[in-house]
């Protein structure tokens, strides 16, 4: 492409009051770049001014200043031009205002004393803009060499055939796999379920035999009962499917990594990448290598990941006090299989049980916290259970002792339903004791809505116990990627297969894949069937983006995806390792391989990358690094008291709209921090933060998304990442007899905005009591 | 830490408290807004909370037992502040009633108060045996005189120029009749009592409501004495503020009964220590207290009426409706009776007279078995939350 450039600047929400234009026009032309100013640039006119000149052939690479890229996104949008956006309006003269910074004098512009800290800072923005469309390309979006739209659904439960219809609806093909032999899953072995239409307030039969007879109405769903995915390999567009009967062994069976322990010799330093390999593939022997694809697999464009849970099996130690050991203390899931089969009765005896206790909470006493894997649809299946006690004996009484009674949503007149049972006697209460006295047992439970030690007669008593999502045992899914089949950082989310729950439901840590139902948290049949949906749409969203050579999420629309300059690789697989998403995977040299359409351009691999050979065509090591090379660090030949120079890498999810929204409520904080918005704080290389260091500026502060319990990194990992390779470059720093303290690692949530301003100064003024960079004006 | 109870719902008595107006008992979900809205419960496990848990759960020996529910004076914050609209203030009101009905003896008439199918038998057997009474007033006098003769009394106390009640029914026939009921009502209240407080007592140990461990009598008494004149100013009812509309009807109805009971008892014994018998002068003093009294009743017991009929929120069942009615029957008639007399009808005055006298009859004979009995049981709980610190 070749390049022309153009600077417009608007003048208008006070840009023009504030700045000094004829300086700041002055930048550009400097460089023999023609620049426009224009009082309303948002406006028809001057958009109409901006795309002539684009027809005209004048300009194909423009530096827009005016808004923050936040908004307008959708004028300043020309066809084939490079469009960088500097936000002289949220970024400059917003926050800081002449009240505070007062424009120069004519005398004071040529002394050596005062500096217009606003202007320079305009002035700056402008020049990192201007180096940057000059560093970056026009992004060309990525096809694959095959291409599918079919949707592959993984499980055939009520969530499973749910989104298969919804997909199926919307024109797709749909194949649907189930290990056992019949659909229907858990729902089909019900006795009743909770409602899932107006007015939600009693129980009704399972809605399963209706869905399955609707799925004989589409011609376009494929099930394959009996059959369990061996492996998917590729990538969303063209994953290659493998099928098999369970259990059964085939050359397509998925491999697994390495355990950690196996990587390490005796001395337990790592083996070199060749004997790894060569333990690796004598620890899959039988098993083909990730990259060999199935020439008999079925192509697939996404998948739809609904396989469930299983009951969670409460035994141990910590339950001991529950009488666990006794044959009339059951869990839910027992229950509801007794149910299933006639009236209640004790497994002990097969004598009617008409009082029972369901106990929500292990209690103790000791802490509130439900059953592992607990939740909202626990406290809804004790509600329905004991309506069964009471549909089935006129006089039975059924008791529900919780800590947590959670019914959100419509499933409050659920509850209001059931309350109203004369027999149904709820209360808050930490259980003590469940033991056996004479033919009954006895509920001891304290702190109830009764008082303290309270007892209960009981024929037989039924613990909540949880849904674990079945990728807890198992990774499913099977995926023939480099760094495992399952979902790599599952902890996070306490087991269930998610990326972020907050921001972006029904995607896992796996591009292409998308959960739904009892998988991602326990669900309800009502929210499993709305799950269904999203999962669906969201696998057609990825097919639709695949196709067109674009992310999916949550950078959609974009068009770029890693690139590698493969000469200088030094198969280190950092890249490979720390990709949040595994999307690449390498060869068994180490080569990199990446998959396109399982990227989420967080640029976590450019920021590993020791040898900096990966890019992005608009975001590259060179273009942010051009850019603070751009940024002015006046020195003590410029000025007696020169100003100091702080460089802000920004978070574009969070962080970066969030110090919009500072200069939105017109909140100063230093003007001597130069603002770079960066993808994810995952994609910082550290060679930027050493150049910025070693030209002289002052400070370096990260700002991106919550890590650990309270996460909110948009990439899963990055803002973590980050923080590591923040701490790992001290040493680095002290080498050149710099503090440490000149890196600065912050998190922010979106919503603490106001606390931006205060973080930002304290950081200038630490720097400033550390004193000025002693590289200036080297 | 209180003893290990073994709570055993009863259904049966969920029903019952249901069927006396607490219909909504089960949409409480214990957020105890009710207890903090209270302005008369006490900070040490305060109510209506728990009464909810416990009425909602069907345990009946947590609630008749419970002296708390009579510290109650309805006032109904509770109930228009309550987010599920469970309606505390008539819960209690139910169990309160259930309460009656536990410790009314003997049963079959405590069962039959509370049932509106046997209404007809309630107020049958009063008319039946005041016709009889009638009858043998006027068609057997000079038998009658003869028998009473033998035993040195006048069977006449009516004159024979003016209409007298005594000529439609005999006073002595009244009086036996009143006498030996009123004996009965106080023996019933009595065993009834007896229970009541040993309960309360039992109840408030074992929830750690009070610092008395034992009974003390002479305590007990005093705090009568004491609790006495905040239930003649109706203090307690009028920190429910809300209620102050209800306050008023209360207490006339209240001093009503108090003056017509002086009433009754001053005339007793000017009949028959010094055997006058009346009708009595408009003009004597203890005439006005009783036309004061009447009216009272009459206009109090009209505003409650009326205040239940416009409280479309609160519940009021048949125990509310039979004894507001009774009430109302009792002064219309009284003063009806008065006023047809001094009109010279006859025969309506004796006519009404006869609906009176079956008014009071049900009034006086099912005291301890209807809503009334509160009179009892609420200054008993009462006093004894005074004697046991109930703060």
């Amino acid at each position: 492409m070749d390049k022309k450039y153009g600077v417009y600047i608007c003048t208008g929400c006070s840009i023009g009051d504030v700045l000094d234009m004829e300086d700041l026009v002055d930048v550009p032309d400097e460089e023999g770049v023609n620049c426009t100013t224009h009082p309303f640039l948002c406006s028809k006119e001057g958009v109409a001014m901006i795309q002539k000149d684009v027809d005209d052939g004048k300009v194909n690479a423009m530096v827009i200043g005016a808004c923050s890229r936040r908004v307008n996104f959708d004028v300043f949008d020309f066809d084939n031009c490079i469009v960088e956006r500097v936000n002289l309006r949220e970024g400059v003269v917003w926050p800081h205002s002449r009240e505070k910074y007062p424009a120069l004098t004519e005398d004071q512009k040529d002394d050596e004393e005062h500096f217009d800290q606003i202007q320079m800072k305009a002035e700056d923005h402008i020049k990192m803009g201007m180096i940057r469309v000059e560093k970056v390309k026009l992004p060309e979006p990525f096809k694959t060499e095959t291409f599918s739209k079919k949707i592959l659904v993984l499980g055939g439960g009520i969530t499973g055939i749910s989104s298969a219809l919804d997909a199926a609806k919307a024109g797709y093909e749909v194949t649907i796999v189930e290990k056992t032999n019949a659909l229907g899953g858990y729902a089909a072995r019900m006795r009743s379920q909770m409602p899932v239409v107006e007015p939600f307030d009693a129980l009704i039969p399972t809605v399963i035999q209706d869905k399955l007879a609707e799925l004989e109405q589409y011609p376009n769903i494929e099930v394959k009962t009996g059959t369990e995915v061996a492996r998917i390999a590729g990538q969303p567009g063209e994953f290659t499917v493998t099928f098999k009967k369970p259990g059964e062994k085939i050359p397509f069976d998925v491999p697994f990594p390495l355990p950690e322990e196996m990587t390490l010799d005796e001395k337990g330093n790592e083996l070199d990448a060749e004997t790894q390999h060569a333990k690796y593939l004598e620890y899959n022997e039988g098993r083909e290598d990730i990259l060999q694809l199935d020439p008999d697999g079925e192509l697939y464009g996404a998948v739809i990941l609904a396989a469930g849970w299983r009951p969670d099996k409460i035994e141990g130690d910590a339950y001991a006090h529950l009488g666990i050991d006794l044959p009339d203390v059951i869990t839910n899931d027992e229950f509801e299989k007794i149910a299933a089969k006639g009236k209640i009765v004790r497994p002990s005896d097969g004598k009617e049980a008409k009082s029972v206790v369901f106990i929500q909470s292990p209690g103790k006493d000791e802490d509130d916290a439900d059953f592992p894997y607990c939740g909202a649809v626990t406290s809804q299946v004790a509600l329905k259970q004991a309506k069964y006690v009471r549909d089935d004996y006129p006089d039975g009484k059924a008791y529900i002792i919780y800590q947590h009674m959670r019914t959100p949503g419509l499933q409050e007149n659920f509850y209001k339903g059931i309350q109203q049972d004369r027999g149904i006697f709820m209360s808050k209460g930490a259980v003590t004791e469940v033991s056996k006295s004479g033919d009954n047992l006895i509920v001891e439970a304290t702190n109830t809505l009764l008082g303290d030690n309270l007892n209960l007669k009981a024929d037989l008593v039924v613990l909540a116990s949880g849904m674990v999502p079945v990728t807890v045992d198992d990774p499913v899914v099977n995926l023939a990627y480099r760094q495992g089949p399952g979902f790599r950082d599952n902890d996070i989310f306490g087991g269930y297969a998610d990326s972020n729950y907050i921001c972006f439901p029904y995607e896992t840590q796996r591009t292409g894949i998308y959960a739904a139902g009892a998988i991602r948290r326990s669900m309800t049949i009502e929210e499993s069937m709305e799950d269904a949906t999203g999962a669906a749409l969201k696998a057609i969203q990825c097919i639709s983006s695949a196709d067109r050579g674009v992310a999916v999420h949550p950078r959609s629309g974009d068009q770029t995806y890693p690139e590698f300059f493969f000469q200088r690789c030094t198969q280190c697989k950092r890249c490979t390792v720390e990709c949040p998403f595994g999307a690449l995977d390498d060869d068994e040299k180490g080569t990199p391989k990446i998959n396109p359409t399982r990227c989420r351009r967080c640029g976590t691999c450019m920021g590993a990358c020791p040898e900096r050979i990966i890019s992005f065509a608009d975001y590259t090591i060179d273009s942010i690094g051009s850019q603070i090379k751009a940024i002015g660090v006046p020195s003590e030949d410029d000025y007696d008291e020169p100003p100091f120079r702080i460089l802000a890498l920004v978070c574009e999810n969070d962080a970066y709209p969030a110090l919009d929204m500072v200069g939105m409520n017109r909140v100063d904080y230093s003007p001597d921090v130069r603002v770079i918005p960066v993808r994810c704080l995952g994609s910082v290389n550290t060679i930027w933060i050493k150049d910025a260091l070693a030209q002289g500026m002052d400070g370096v502060i990260l700002i991106g998304c919550k890590h650990g319990d309270d996460y909110q990194c948009h990439f899963v990992k990055g803002s973590e990442l980050a923080e590591v390779r923040v701490k790992k470059i001290g040493d680095a720093l002290s080498s050149l007899a710099l503090e440490e303290e000149r890196v600065r690692f912050e998190e922010i949530a979106i919503d603490e905005y106001d606390k931006l301003p205060g973080l930002l100064s304290d950081f200038v003024e630490e720097i400033e009591d550390l004193g000025p960079n002693p590289f200036k004006g080297f | 830490m209180s003893e290990k109870y073994l709570a055993q719902p009863d259904l049966a008595f969920i029903d019952e408290v249901v069927g006396f107006g607490a219909e909504d008992l089960k949409k409480c979900y214990q957020c105890a807004t009710c207890s903090v809205a209270c302005p008369i419960a006490p900070d040490n496990s305060p109510f209506p909370r728990k009464e909810m848990i416990a009425a909602s759960w069907g345990l009946k020996d947590k609630l008749i037992s419970n002296g708390d529910i009579w510290l109650c004076h309805q006032c109904g914050d509770c109930s228009d502040l309550c987010p599920r609209d469970a309606k505390p203030g008539d819960v209690l009101a139910a169990v309160r009633y259930a309460a009656i009905n536990e410790y009314a003896q003997p049963k079959f008439l405590a069962n039959a108060v509370k049932d509106p199918k046997k209404l007809p038998f309630l107020l049958g057997i009063p008319a039946i045996w005041f016709a009889i009474l009638a009858y043998i007033t006027m068609t057997g006098g000079d038998a009658m005189t003869k028998l009473f003769h033998n035993f040195g009394l006048e069977w006449s106390h009516g004159g024979h120029d003016v209409i007298a009640h005594a000529n439609f029914i005999s006073t002595w026939f009244v009086d036996l009749t009143f006498v030996p009921l009123a004996a009965f009502v106080v023996i019933v209240f009595g065993l009834g009592l007896k229970r009541f407080v040993a309960d309360i007592h039992a109840n408030a140990v074992a929830e750690g409501k009070t610092d008395k461990k034992t009974l003390d009598l002479k305590g007990f008494f005093q705090a009568i004495i004491k609790v006495l004149p905040t239930v003649l100013k109706h203090d307690k009812f009028n920190e429910c503020t809300t209620n102050q509309d209800r306050a008023t009807p209360h207490m006339m109805v209240l001093y009503s009964f108090i003056g017509l009971f002086v009433v009754t008892n001053i005339f007793f014994v000017v009949l028959y220590v010094f055997h006058l018998p009346g009708p009595y002068s408009q003009l004597n003093p203890v005439k006005w207290l009783a036309n004061i009294s009447g009216a009272a009743l009459v206009i109090g017991s009209v505003l409650m009426i009326k205040n239940r009929m416009d409280k479309k929120d609160q519940v009021s069942s048949y125990k509310d409706w039979y004894i507001l009615g009774l009430v109302l029957a009792l002064g219309v008639t009284g003063l009806l009776t008065e006023m047809s007399r001094l009109a010279g009808s006859e025969y309506i005055s004796y006519f009404i007279y006869y609906l009176h006298l079956i008014a009071i009859f049900n009034l006086f004979a099912f005291l301890p078995f209807s809503k009334m009995a509160h009179l009892v049981y609420r200054f008993t709980a009462m006093s004894y939350a005074e004697y046991g610190n109930r703060k």
